[in-house]
């Protein structure tokens, strides 16, 4: 679920007046408690807790799933005003041109617009993904020689 | 052996091969679009990988996302279903070249089969029947005329590269011809990419009449009995059933035979379908499909063949599993192509599933990838479910159709349903007796 679709969750549940509401997709739980409680409560499920006739949306990318271990609402928060980078391909995630040589970018690195973050491998070709944007690198989701699918998140930015 | 397929499809079929893949202990890599998140295949593979956006030809016909998706989890094996890549030359050849192997034909007879001219001209040597026509492409309105003129109006302009129906042109006479003939050409060019036309004999009245084949890399070819497809509109097929009403024993082993013979002249491995035109007890070759059809379930039923899971095993290297000997059909079986569209106009109905209720009992399979809220996208075709029923005759399989649609409840969406419900109760279709015309003069 994206943060869209939970605040609209949020408005009916606060228009129906019931008490609570349960969702689980994904591995995600989502509870969220009408009158008796703050309204809105999120907690999201460790992958490991995930129920059985839901498999795992990334399970091509596991190790995704403990680099970066259940989400926690203060991310949701911590990623406004960011500007996310994600991968325009399938493919393999390397953060520099060969394992000697330095990463392309590092966290709190400035980075302008053109220039290369990393490379994304399909099929032997080493595709370069530029930054699209002025800005400081404040995090760096996969990790190096990780699986990313497309529209996988691979920076944060802040401009 | 394969351990580990990648299927390179969405909707029914991707969960069709899912299902072979499972009984066979075959780990499955589900690829989607970004409007697929919440398709079933994605749920059911044991990974999946997102592949793009909505778009297809970012997508499921983006060859690189796909095969990088193959690398990334160590996939052994693609299964391309049927649309999207499956009759893509350059894609099994990509495939077999980053050690996939492609679970379908070879590169050279899928570039042999897949161009309309080549695949007649390679019939008419390997002695099938073909309907009278230019051999070849013709290149000028002048060539054209003097073929037409030589086997007799009514003729049909078909573009080279085309297919589904598309790119097709119906001339009653020299007039017609002329005024036919450039647009045929810029619209095979602008369709396909190559303005290559051929003109045949146009039938008044046929069937299409199609034998499922399967070849085995050990040089074993066999037909699987016959499917009657001639309930289409607009080139599209509706109803598809085995056996015909119209074949006897005599004339499907004749067609049969043929099949066996052209498949036999391209050393085709795996599954493929001749397609014939039938009429007054004259069959003539039409196409070859070199993948697995929409309707391959209808030779399931009659022939009580996992043809998914065979082509798996023959893509394996395995020798066919079909014994050796008489080979007969069982009963009836019929296939009703459930689309998400308007049943009188035809126009796609994408949206939201409301209600989904499946009718189940003796004799009924439902193929199908839609759910209650499920969201049917705009950007793919509009088939939504396949209902198979079988009978011990047609009459009976009609019977179990009839109650069958009447329970199939699917709300929110507008479907063919109730088209398919008048059908079942139309004189002539329980005649049996009626040709590819039929929905030209169906009124309801």
């Amino acid at each position: 679920m994206n943060l869209k679709e939970i605040l609209e969750l949020i408005d009916k549940v606060a228009d129906s007046g019931i008490a609570a509401v349960e969702v689980e997709q994904a591995g995600t739980r989502l509870r969220i408690e009408g009158k008796l409680a703050p309204p809105q409560q999120v907690i999201h499920a460790a992958p490991s807790a995930m129920p059985m006739t839901m498999p795992v949306a990334h399970s091509a990318a596991p190790a995704a799933a403990e680099a970066a271990p259940a989400a926690p609402a203060a991310e949701i928060d911590s990623e406004a005003g960011l500007h996310i980078i994600t991968s325009p391909i399938v493919g393999t995630f390397y953060r520099s041109p060969n394992p000697e040589s330095e990463a392309y970018a590092s966290v709190g690195d400035h980075i302008s617009k053109g220039k290369v973050l990393c490379i994304v491998e399909a099929m032997k070709l080493m595709n370069e993904i530029e930054s699209d944007i002025d800005g400081t690198v404040v995090r760096i989701y996969p990790q190096n020689g990780q699986p990313v699918e497309y529209g996988e998140k691979l920076f944060a930015v802040r401009l | 052996m394969i351990s580990k397929i990648l299927i390179a499809n969405r909707g029914e079929i991707a969960l069709r091969v899912i299902y072979a893949c499972k009984e066979m202990g075959i780990k499955t890599v589900a690829v989607h679009s970004e409007a697929d998140r919440d398709a079933l295949h994605v749920r059911y593979a044991d990974e999946d990988v997102c592949i793009g956006p909505a778009v297809s030809r970012q997508s499921y016909l983006s060859i690189s996302s796909i095969i990088a998706a193959a690398e990334i989890t160590g996939a052994d094996a693609i299964h391309p279903g049927y649309g999207f890549l499956a009759e893509n030359a350059h894609f099994a050849e990509i495939a077999s070249e980053c050690r996939l192997t492609f679970i379908g034909p070879s590169p050279q007879a899928i570039r042999l089969m897949g161009d309309k001219a080549k695949a007649r001209e390679t019939a008419k040597n390997a002695g099938v029947p073909i309907l009278p026509g230019s051999d070849g492409p013709v290149k000028t309105f002048g060539e054209a005329h003097d073929v037409a003129r030589e086997i007799g109006f009514p003729v049909i302009l078909k573009a080279s590269a085309g297919g589904g129906g598309r790119g097709m042109r119906i001339c009653g006479n020299e007039l017609d011809l002329q005024s036919a003939f450039e647009a045929a050409r810029s619209e095979a060019e602008r369709a396909f990419g190559s303005a290559d036309v051929y003109i045949e004999k146009y039938l008044e009245r046929p069937r299409h009449i199609e034998i499922q084949v399967f070849g085995d890399t050990y040089g074993r070819v066999v037909a699987l009995g016959e499917r009657d497809c001639s309930i289409q509109r607009r080139h599209q097929k509706l109803i598809e059933e085995s056996p015909s009403p119209a074949l006897t024993p005599e004339l499907r082993a004749e067609m049969s035979a043929a099949a066996v013979m052209l498949c036999e002249a391209v050393n085709y491995v795996n599954a493929g379908t001749i397609e014939f035109l039938f009429q007054d007890g004259r069959f003539f070759f039409m196409e070859m499909n070199t993948r697995i059809q929409v309707e391959h379930p209808v030779t399931e039923e009659v022939t009580g063949i996992d043809l998914v899971k065979e082509q798996i095993r023959v893509a394996s290297g395995e020798p066919l599993s079909v014994p050796r000997g008489d080979f007969r059909l069982r009963g009836h079986a019929m296939e009703f192509r459930i689309n998400a569209e308007d049943p009188r106009t035809f126009a796609p109905n994408p949206g939201k599933i409301r209600e989904f209720h499946v009718p189940g009992g003796p004799g009924v399979r439902v193929d199908t990838a839609a759910y209650r809220d499920y969201v049917v996208p705009p950007h793919y075709d509009s088939l939504i479910a396949k209902l198979i029923v079988k009978g011990k005759d047609r009459a009976e399989a009609i019977a179990r159709g009839r109650r069958a649609l009447e329970l199939f409840i699917v709300e929110g969406v507008k479907t063919s349903i109730p088209l398919h419900r008048a059908i079942t109760d139309d004189p002539r279709f329980l005649s049996g007796d009626f040709s590819t015309r039929f929905m030209e003069s169906f009124n309801w």
